[in-house]
């Protein structure tokens, strides 16, 4: 058996690297350049950077030395990730539903390769203290209240669920 | 070009250079030589110590009971962040070495911990020689042990990490003698506390009459009274570490405690993390509508340079136009006369022209 602390390494590479490619296909799609795959292969790499997250989440907080979420990296990696996540999720929604991959599609699907990317960025300043990006927050968490963001959610859902009434009809 | 190619990727490859692994270090921890400090370099690629290492402990050391061993580097030449990771170990051969192998349990670390590894960052030089202090209680079995300090840290140039391991250290473990006085197996000290918040102690001890605490704080020894086998040390201002250690009376010898450490820490980042899972669920929803919210359609399909479909269906319809329209006039005649075709008219005129003579036979007209 592996430790958590090495599986969580493998699945964050996993992670990392699909989304690199899913990021690099899709500044192609936005520049109208390179091969026709160039679209298959974002939202594959997509997908698959998209299934490996889990992963890469649940070996991650079982690797974390303290208990719980006791340092700022870290709730700034799960808000970045999740935020990720759903981006990614809603540019393959909308490619099955018949989209086509214009500029306004390959940006969202740069954004959230550009976050996922930065998540993992926070995990090496949090792990060896050293990271390119020097920007990222290190003490500074914007914490909706409660309210806040159940409210957040039930516009999100409302939102998810007109949209599916909408392809459905 | 793939020549050319390949002479690149050659010279690439040639111009890297031997790295050292974890340079920042890796975090104190239980772990073996094999791994300590440096797992992600391979062994072939490390440079041998020159530091010079050694283990001292107390001539009397008991089965089961703690005891203080201190461990000392000398002409260590390190990389230029000064940090050592020190090891202890129970043999040389990589594995099986950790002390709990052998049955020491590490009570305090240097750093505060409980670990066996541990970084230190200190004034390590050709010159100096820097001094650590570890509790441990005793294999709970008497006989004969060995104790091993390892030690990895960066050369002075960097690139090349440096290893090495002292010399066996032998210690004897002797039966606890019936009437010692000594704190109790059972007794685990604190290790660490906040900051602004006094802290009691409560000792347990066997065969004691009198038991009486000496704190050291800065370079200064304070007496504290111990009564009910309780104490207590004043609260700390600022982060920091204060040592201290009991000596106890009874029949039997006066015995001293090693120095405990007590670490005061500033108070850890608290989250609530109820509120923190829900706003990431409703992030991950309204980013997911968000990128829904305009609806695929039609409108959504880009003009192509090579989708060219409009354009032949353009020169088709106009090549169909005419083959639609003859069919119109290959409907079939009209009905013949009641007296049967005109005179003169041939069966094959009538399909051509017939209309035009049943237009002009309702009209009055007539050829």
């Amino acid at each position: 058996m592996i430790s958590a602390g090495t599986f969580h390494v493998i699945s964050t590479e996993l992670t990392v690297g699909m989304f690199a490619l899913a990021g690099i296909a899709f500044l192609l799609c936005a520049l109208q350049k390179g091969p026709e795959s160039r679209e298959a292969v974002a939202h594959w790499a997509l997908l698959g950077g998209l299934i490996a997250t889990p992963l890469a989440i649940i070996s991650g907080v079982n690797s974390v030395s303290g208990e719980g979420i006791d340092n700022p990296m870290l709730a700034n990696k799960m808000l970045l990730s999740m935020t990720s996540a759903g981006l990614a999720v809603g540019v393959l929604l909308r490619k099955k539903w018949g989209a086509s991959v214009d500029l306004r599609h390959s940006s969202i699907g740069m954004v959230s390769v550009a976050l996922m990317l930065t998540t993992a960025g926070i995990g090496g300043e949090y792990s060896r203290g050293e990271t390119l990006l020097l920007f990222i927050p290190k003490e500074t968490v914007l914490l909706f209240p409660v309210w806040a963001s159940i409210a957040i959610m039930i516009l999100g859902l409302a939102i998810v669920g007109k949209s599916t009434v909408q392809h459905r009809s | 070009m793939r020549f050319k190619v390949a002479i690149v990727l050659l010279l690439m490859i040639l111009s890297t250079t031997i790295s050292t692994a974890n340079p920042g270090g890796k975090g104190d921890s239980v772990r073996s030589r094999d791994c300590a400090g440096s797992c992600h370099g391979s062994s072939s690629t490390n440079g041998s110590s020159g530091a010079e290492l050694d283990i001292q402990y107390h001539n009397e050391v008991y089965a089961g009971l703690l005891t203080e061993v201190t461990t000392s580097v000398s002409f260590a030449e390190v990389s230029s962040n000064n940090m050592v990771g020190l090891t202890l170990l129970v043999n040389s051969d990589g594995a099986k070495d950790l002390p709990a192998n052998d049955g020491w349990e590490i009570v305090t670390d240097p750093n505060g911990g409980t670990n066996n590894y541990v970084e230190i960052v200190d004034a390590f030089t050709i010159e100096s020689m820097v001094t650590q202090t570890w509790t441990l209680r005793a294999p709970s079995n008497p006989g004969q042990y060995s104790l091993y300090l390892a030690i990895q840290h960066g050369s002075p140039g960097g690139g090349i990490a440096m290893t090495g391991i002292s010399d066996s250290k032998p210690i004897t473990i002797s039966e606890v003698p019936e009437n010692l006085p000594r704190l109790s197996e059972d007794w685990e000290p604190v290790n660490s506390r906040g900051l602004g918040e006094e802290t009691e102690i409560t000792l347990q001890t066997v065969n004691t009459d009198t038991a009486t605490v000496e704190l050291q704080s800065g370079g200064e020894i304070i007496t504290i009274p111990v009564i009910d086998d309780k104490f207590t040390i004043p609260a700390a201002v600022n982060p920091g570490t204060v040592q201290w250690r009991v000596i106890l009376e009874g029949e039997g010898p006066t015995q001293t405690s090693p120095w405990f450490r007590l670490n005061a820490v500033e108070p850890g980042w608290e989250v609530d993390e109820f509120a923190l899972y829900i706003q990431a669920f409703a992030l991950f929803i309204l980013c997911v509508g968000l990128v829904l919210v305009r609806r695929p359609n039609s409108s959504d399909s880009v003009e192509n340079k090579y989708d060219n479909t409009s354009e032949v269906n353009s020169q088709f319809g106009q090549i169909q136009q005419p083959i639609i329209e003859s069919p119109s006039q290959e409907t079939s005649p009209p009905p013949l006369p009641a007296g049967g075709l005109p005179p003169g008219w041939t069966m094959e005129q009538w399909e051509y022209y017939g209309h035009e003579y049943s237009g002009d036979s309702q009209t009055g007209g007539h050829l």
